[in-house]
């Protein structure tokens, strides 16, 4: 008798266990209640049940907008924060059984990748309307709802170390005086990173052997490719780099958080920008709660969020406010970005970088 | 949802009803029998299917390009030698350390030894990362001691710094190990060569550590595959110095190259399984049988300052760096920006706990206990019915179970993925429904238990099959010949004696579920966030105070568990149950 009772016992015990335990933790709330900024009740997005939501713009920004949706929306707002080519890939892992609903932010070439992979569905949202045509996608694959422009975040003590000027452009990346101390995120997962590879493509008319051979050229001074695209404003804060190339609006943020001894500057052959998309994940189990998200991020509510949390992307709707923090586009120069072709050379390009440029000794 | 899981989980819950399963009618061999079923269930269920799985895709005609590529193209060469060096260094230095820490907890005569116990214990405790990030901020290039208080110029991003942080973040696996079998150790043979005019330093050489033999291998087995696996790290401070984990987990995660990945990772097996099988067949000809089961006095303490004054030096240093860490960690979570802005704030542990970071935590704790009792039982189990239950098929069922641990988690987690993100069908028939993702039952929450098992069950199978190795086996055949079946015997005979085995499998079990993040981040849902995850978010994005903050937490969480399993495996009532 003893004998049976000991053999149920070791098998009970964690099996019972897994299916309380396991159960109570579907239960628990995904809770998601800090600062919520202003909300107007516009009646159509109103809703019930849930939206889940693949979130590339940072933790804080992504925190700030699911708690804003669902106060005004009634809809139960859960996000992972992934960078945007994570998201991409993560997307596509669960494609037979999409987890997500909607993929918010990164450039929009991300989610052209990801349409032409089959993993969004074009949505034409009804406030669309209000989005300048720059800023969206003919056919409603993705709809931008920020736009932030490619900039130098260097640190002007580990500057004056390194004995250069902030940079002005992107030959003084190549100054064998900055070895070791730039920092960009890798192309693959960041669509920041990508964006600045695109950006050599532009500045380079398009041929791939010349812009590896900069991107080859920038390697030996590069410290680290980090994952997410804003790291290495981080890593620049913190005296790691000098230089770290990422979105300025990220390099703002961190000024205002503490790291003082940053600068802006712009490259003067002209940089590259994303537009900031939100698009529907196709097949998602949501599908009306994620037109819904989407018809809410094109709105000023949504869109004057991102100042009170830090970040000071310019938003694409013309009635959302604009503040002094935020980037003046008319005062830098842009490249001309082609989103689709980025979007389409996107595989290619980064699976390049990743077998020829990353893993290459530094002399 | 929960619907379909609950009717087959739940029935066997409550011990104390009588087993639903059938009744075996008679013999040992029937018990052993369904024994050994349950267990390669479990093990093909949990490690199985999802690495057939991922070998398939890697070994599809796509993946197979990148493999045969692998060997040709000089890159590729390149990152395998960076991985295996990396291995072989921390696995060398982080045995070494172990070892030196654990001796001197054993023999070593001093005041302080609990202390030192605790601190030796700190890095298995919290997510690898941490240690990698205060490593940063002590030692890096703008680090507070490396450059702002010695001047130095240490570029800590590399070969260096990955040694450095591995090392201190894995020597408790081999401390933990040795420290066991240091103390299942007979004195008598010490006092016998003693006696014989043998001086300490030949009875250490000769006696105690030839004994030692399968402890160290099995450390540098561990050390290897974990720091070859290891993510997390060259992430965050790789630099230029490319490994094979992070090459595919980069393959995965930005190119969505699920068959690249796979393929990386396949290249990846290859020094891991082949150090497992040189460890099997030289550990295996090294046995040494010490616990006889008969009466054994106590080890006498050693206060030679020759023997003492070396090994306690090197203790405490590395102790100190330990402290050092984690120091900086709870420094760090309190501070703006440490180093930079040093100014007292709460924000950190606001923006961990106000959100996220509480659901967060709630949840890897719940799955992490649950998951625990599993992993550590099982491990024993496998331990017991390898060394001392089946004969042709111990070292399959061995090799089975520590892939868990030598399969990096990467694959692990994409395995996952693909293998459970819909339902299992087998032969035209669901076995059960999708586990794995958003979608799944119960949040995904069941996969995620289901990686803790699998990947913190081997490191206790591996302490009771070095702890198995030094019981007689007549032990177990005084009690097969009293009548007592299989499982009674593993019960009450083999759990007992191995218990400084099972408790140190039960630790690490939980901490290895609260701290493993490789697997996690490909199978985390929105519904269930774990919080290692969430700390390389904070990490990767440069927000080091953030994560300092989680780190503490989970440091705090891990070591309470580890006070109450140590104050529980004291208690009467629980050593009445397995010594009745």
């Amino acid at each position: 008798m003893s004998r049976s009772r000991s053999s149920a016992f070791l098998l009970a015990v964690p099996l019972g266990l897994t299916a309380l335990l396991a159960a109570c933790a579907v239960e628990e709330p995904t809770s998601s209640d800090p600062q919520s900024s202003s909300s107007s009740g516009s009646g159509s997005i109103k809703g019930t049940g849930e939206v889940v939501v693949a979130c590339t713009p940072q933790e804080e920004q992504c925190q700030a907008m699911a708690a804003a949706f669902t106060k005004a929306s009634g809809i139960k707002t859960s996000f992972v924060r992934m960078s945007s080519g994570e998201g991409v890939a993560r997307l596509d892992a669960a494609k037979s059984k999409p987890e997500f609903d909607v993929l918010y932010g990164g450039p929009s070439d991300g989610h052209v990748a990801a349409f032409n992979a089959g993993l969004i569905e074009a949505y034409s949202s009804p406030n669309a309307a209000k989005i300048p045509d720059k800023y969206k996608d003919k056919d409603g694959k993705w709809t931008g709802t920020y736009v932030g422009v490619l900039g130098f975040c260097s640190n002007k003590d580990q500057l004056t170390k390194a004995g250069v000027e902030a940079p002005k452009s992107w030959a003084d990346l190549l100054d064998p005086k900055l070895k070791k101390q730039v920092a960009i995120a890798h192309p693959s997962t960041s669509g920041t990173s990508y964006t600045a590879v695109w950006t050599e493509m532009v500045l380079n008319g398009m041929d791939e052997a010349k812009t590896f051979d900069y991107l080859g050229k920038l390697h030996q001074n590069v410290l680290q490719y980090s994952k997410s695209g804003s790291a290495p404003g981080q890593m620049a804060g913190r005296g790691e780099v000098a230089v770290g190339v990422i979105f300025s609006h990220d390099c703002v943020k961190y000024q205002k958080e503490g790291f003082d001894m940053l600068e802006t500057t712009f490259p003067s052959e002209g940089t590259g920008y994303e537009i900031g998309a939100v698009s529907v994940v196709k097949g998602g189990p949501n599908a009306e709660n994620a037109k819904k998200f989407i018809d809410w991020t094109l709105t000023p509510d949504h869109q004057n969020i991102g100042p009170t949390v830090g970040s000071f992307q310019i938003p694409t709707n013309p009635d959302a406010k604009i503040t002094d923090d935020m980037v003046k586009l008319d005062e830098i120069k842009l490249v001309e970005y082609d989103s689709i072709a980025a979007g389409e050379k996107k595989k290619a390009l980064t699976a390049k970088f990743d077998a020829e440029v990353a893993p290459a000794p530094k002399e | 949802m929960t619907d379909t899981l609950l009717p087959a989980a739940a029935a066997p819950v409550g011990a104390s009803t009588p087993s639903p399963r059938p009744r075996r009618r008679s013999g040992r061999d029937l018990t052993l029998v369904t024994l050994v079923t349950v267990v390669s269930l479990l093990l093909f269920v949990i490690v199985g299917l999802p690495l057939i799985r991922i070998l398939t895709v890697a070994l599809s005609a796509e993946g197979w390009e990148i493999v045969s590529s692998m060997l040709t193209n000089p890159v590729n060469r390149r990152i395998l030698w960076n991985t295996v060096q990396l291995g072989v260094l921390v696995a060398v230095l982080g045995t070494a350390v172990g070892f030196v820490m654990a001796y001197a907890q054993v023999r070593l005569k001093f005041r302080g030894k609990k202390l030192l116990h605790l601190i030796a214990l700190m890095p298995i405790v919290s997510p690898p990362f941490a240690v990698a990030t205060a490593a940063i901020t002590m030692f890096g290039r703008n680090g507070i001691i490396s450059n702002k208080l010695l001047g130095l110029d240490i570029d800590i991003y590399g070969l260096k710094g990955l040694v450095f942080v591995l090392t201190l973040s894995f020597f408790p696996v081999s401390y933990m190990n040795l420290k066991g079998m240091l103390e299942s150790l007979d004195p008598s043979l010490d006092e016998a060569a003693s006696n014989l005019g043998a001086s300490k330093l030949k009875i250490f050489t000769s006696v105690t550590l030839p004994m030692l033999v399968p402890g160290i291998a099995g450390s540098f087995l561990l050390l290897f595959v974990e720091s070859i696996a290891d993510l997390a790290n060259p992430l965050v401070l790789g630099g230029d110095y490319t490994v094979l984990a992070s090459r595919a987990y980069l393959a995965v995660t930005g190119e969505y190259n699920v068959a690249g990945g796979a393929a990386y990772s396949l290249v990846l097996l290859v020094p891991a399984l082949s150090v497992f099988l040189v460890q099997r067949y030289w550990v295996s000809r090294k046995n040494v049988v010490s616990v006889t089961g008969k009466p054994a006095g106590s080890p006498e303490l050693i206060t030679a300052p020759a023997l003492r004054i070396p090994i306690l030096g090197l203790a405490l240093v590395v102790a100190g760096l330990v402290v050092l860490m984690y120091a900086t960690v709870i420094f760090g979570g309190f501070v703006k920006i440490f180093g930079v802005n040093n100014d007292f704030t709460l924000s950190h542990y606001r923006f961990v706990l106000a959100g996220i970071g509480s659901d967060a935590m709630f949840t890897t704790t719940l799955l992490a206990l649950v998951a625990t009792p599993i992993a550590g039982l099982l491990g024993m189990l496998i331990a017991w019915l390898v060394v001392s239950k089946l004969k042709r098929t111990s070292g399959l069922m061995d090799f089975v179970g520590m892939l868990g641990l030598s399969v990096p988690g990467t694959v692990i987690g994409i395995g996952y993925a693909i293998a459970f993100n819909t339902p299992t069908i087998l032969g035209g028939r669901q076995w059960f429904p999708a586990v794995a993702g958003g979608s799944a039952i119960l949040g995904g929450a069941m996969a995620i238990v289901m990686v803790f098992v699998a990947r913190s069950l081997p490191s206790g199978q591996r302490a009771g099959i070095a702890a198995l190795q030094q019981i007689n086996p007549a032990i177990d055949e005084a009690s097969t010949s009293l009548g007592a079946n299989s499982f009674t015997t593993f019960r009450k005979v083999t759990l007992p004696l191995i218990r400084p085995a099972l408790l140190s499998g039960l630790t690490y079990a939980f901490a290895r579920s609260m701290t493993t993040l490789s697997p996690i981040v490909f199978i985390t849902t929105p519904q269930t966030k774990i919080m290692t995850s969430q700390i390389l978010a904070e990490v990767d994005a440069g927000r080091f105070g953030n994560a300092f903050a989680y780190c503490a937490i989970l440091i705090v969480i891990v070591l309470s568990f580890i006070g109450l399993l140590n104050l529980a495996m004291l208690h009467p009532s629980i050593r009445g149950i397995q010594r009745r």
